[in-house]
């Protein structure tokens, strides 16, 4: 691949419903702005695997209908994803796309396999969950929206992305909400979830492209001060500071 | 005479609903007859001689029911039907309220009524439709549907019900599963598009699963071309020209859902030619494309529904307009599944507005749109906006979603 920066989305005609996917059009967009180059790749479902090594694959969220269908589309190609990850490349992954990536999918009654890239077992929750969410991370104080189903139970030693401060997240009484380590951002919060919080943008960013990489670019400041504004909104409504207080 | 008590208190709830509030209140009456009466509603649907036409889907509702009543008065029949602002059930209790007489009887031979379709699927299993009109899935507010499976189970719910015909879109494949299934007798009339049309619409017609294959020209209703607002229907073997209410490709697809919904219910009667004149009559639903003098000055509404309709509606807007306007409201509970849609074609949007302003901005900024002014003041928003000069390309165009649609009539005092 030629870009500084490609950034690969996963069967985005399926994946996209909540905008997961445009993700890679902020990481893209950001990347640019800083004056790299960057490139979006779709694999469309029924194609193989694109070749080269993207360096952030993006996997958005389906509904639970196309599962199934997703995860056979998904297993022959394990083997690349994994060495992909195990040479650098960093994974979004949202909602049910975590849940593929991950161990085990409770749907319909039935235990699924996942891709056992990812830690992370999706269990029945308590119903669904479709509301705000707000969570204090490493990152600030992320908001977003939630909506799924299934609660994830992660192995003990994982590292959660932050503490729910307003929402269900992993639905684990430690409150705990996404996984994060050295390759991988898994989260519940759904759609542009890096326009909206550009630190963790950024992180990905700085991860991939070193230290060149700046946010201090005039149309980034104006993306981001949108982003604060409407971060506020939402934190305003909920009777909470759009800012991590810790 | 069973429902007179209802109907009297219903009346009264009205009266007094409107006092208090001039031109509001219109689901409180619905609310309580429905309450003291449950029975009221379907028993007065049952009650007309021609029967009840229920038209329901994503999106398309309002635009196909009213071509499908201008075409039936036009064949002669007294219509009921409901204003688009009341497609759930309070509001169509509150719509019968207003023409029932004591005996729960209203003066018209048919209804034709658009529902909303969660709770069209509710009150499905009381009413016995005669047709059944569905116009698409899409994927459509899904905090309350969650997904796209859910709503079409939701108009299978309301299909099942049909007692003669089902009246499907052909190109939207989820409504052909749902067309499989259908009860014993019913006669499915398909309508659709030709191959040529549908690939003038490069991203698609906005359905959650578009058909493999097109509907022949003898098997139903199809548009065959579409050209700005004048477009071309296939009706029986007979080439039909029409004029739309706006321009889209959407709706020429309304029309053809309207015609063989028509077709379904008059039978021998249909006359196309008479038809056709009296959809090319229609004039647009407010906010799909209707355009109103404001303040001395021309405006164009245009309402998104969905991500589905927001794609749709920015690419048939004229190229080059210089004075938009874009208000996303309450409505939208989340608006991240809008970010698929791809809005840079809108170039420049003059003021930013509604209580989802800053995401919709961020959106919007993000696919390269510039946005001149965000102020989550709705009235406020629209008054700067109509204050700005002339534009130097078409008319000042305002994009809202239906939340926003409203305060923004509300404001401008356009009933």
């Amino acid at each position: 691949m030629t870009a500084d920066l490609t950034v690969l989305t996963v069967f985005a005609e399926q994946t996209n419903v909540n905008g997961d996917a445009e993700n890679a059009l902020v990481l893209t967009a950001r990347a640019r702005w800083a004056g790299f180059s960057a490139q979006r790749v779709d694999w469309r479902l029924g194609d193989p695997v694109p070749k080269g090594r993207p360096d952030v694959v993006v996997v958005g969220s389906a509904t639970d209908p196309v599962l199934p269908a997703l995860l056979d589309a998904l297993r022959p190609a394990a083997t690349t994803l994994r060495r992909w990850r195990d040479a650098g490349t960093r994974i979004l992954a949202i909602g049910t796309g975590w849940e593929l990536l991950g161990q085990t999918i409770h749907l319909d009654g039935q235990t699924l396999e996942g891709l056992a890239l990812l830690p992370g077992r999706a269990v029945a929750g308590s119903g669904r969950v479709t509301d705000d969410l707000v969570v204090d991370s490493p990152f600030g104080r992320l908001v977003g929206f939630e909506n799924h189903l299934r609660d994830v139970v992660l192995p003990a030693g994982s590292v959660p992305l932050g503490r729910v401060v307003y929402g269900r997240g992993n639905g684990s009484d430690d409150r705990a909400e996404g996984l994060v380590d050295d390759t991988v951002i898994a989260t519940h919060l759904h759609g542009p979830v890096l326009a909206k919080n550009p630190a963790l943008a950024d992180d990905l960013l700085s991860q991939v492209l070193g230290a060149g990489y700046t946010a201090r670019t005039a149309p980034a400041e104006l993306v981001d001060e949108t982003a604060r504004a409407a971060r506020s909104v939402i934190a305003t409504r909920l009777g909470l500071s759009a800012t991590d207080v810790a | 005479m069973a429902f007179a008590p209802a109907i009297l208190i219903g009346r009264l709830v009205r009266v007094a609903a409107r006092l208090r509030k001039r031109g509001g209140g219109s689901a409180v009456p619905g609310l309580v007859v429905n309450r003291l009466a449950p029975r009221f509603l379907s028993a007065t649907l049952a009650g007309f001689p021609q029967g009840l036409v229920i038209v329901s889907g994503s999106s398309g509702k309002s635009t196909t029911t009213k071509m499908l009543v201008a075409v039936l008065e036009a064949h002669g029949l007294r219509v009921f039907t409901n204003p688009s602002t009341a497609n759930i059930s309070q509001g169509l209790t509150s719509a019968l309220l207003e023409r029932v007489d004591l005996r729960g009887r209203i003066l018209a031979d048919i209804a034709v009524l658009e529902m909303d379709e969660g709770h069209g699927a509710l009150i499905a299993p009381q009413l016995a439709p005669r047709v059944v009109v569905l116009t698409n899935v899409m994927t459509d507010q899904i905090d309350r549907f969650h997904d796209s499976e859910k709503v079409a189970g939701m108009l299978g719910t309301i299909a099942s019900r049909a007692t003669g015909s089902l009246v499907i879109n052909a190109d939207d494949a989820m409504l052909l599963e749902l067309a499989a299934h259908r009860a014993p007798g019913t006669v499915i009339a398909p309508y659709g598009v030709s191959q040529g049309v549908l690939a003038a619409n490069p991203r698609g017609l906005g359905y959650a699963q578009t058909a493999a294959t097109r509907l022949a020209q003898r098997d139903g209703t199809v548009v065959t071309e579409v050209d700005g607002r004048s477009a071309r229907l296939s009706i029986a073997g007979g080439e039909h020209p029409i004029t739309l209410p706006a321009r889209g490709t959407h709706y020429a697809v309304d029309a053809a859902a309207a015609l063989a919904g028509a077709r379904a219910v008059l039978g021998a009667d249909f006359d196309a030619e008479r038809a056709t004149t009296s959809i090319s009559a229609v004039a647009p639903v407010f906010g799909r494309g209707e355009i109103v003098t404001v303040r001395d000055q021309q405006v164009e509404f245009v309402l998104v529904q969905n991500p589905a309709s927001y794609q749709l509606n920015v690419d048939s807007l004229e190229k080059g307009l210089d004075q938009l306007f874009f208000a996303m409201g309450s409505d939208v509970r989340d608006p991240s599944y809008f970010w698929p849609v791809d809005s840079s074609s809108l170039g420049r949007v003059a003021v930013v507005s509604g209580s989802k302003a800053d995401e919709l901005a961020l959106q919007l900024r993000y696919r390269g749109v510039e946005v001149g002014a965000v102020d989550h003041d709705l009235a406020h928003a629209i008054d700067t906006f109509l204050a700005l000069p002339a534009p130097r390309t078409g008319i000042k165009t305002v994009i809202f979603t239906a939340d926003s649609m409203r305060r923004t009539r509300a404001h401008l005092g356009l009933v």
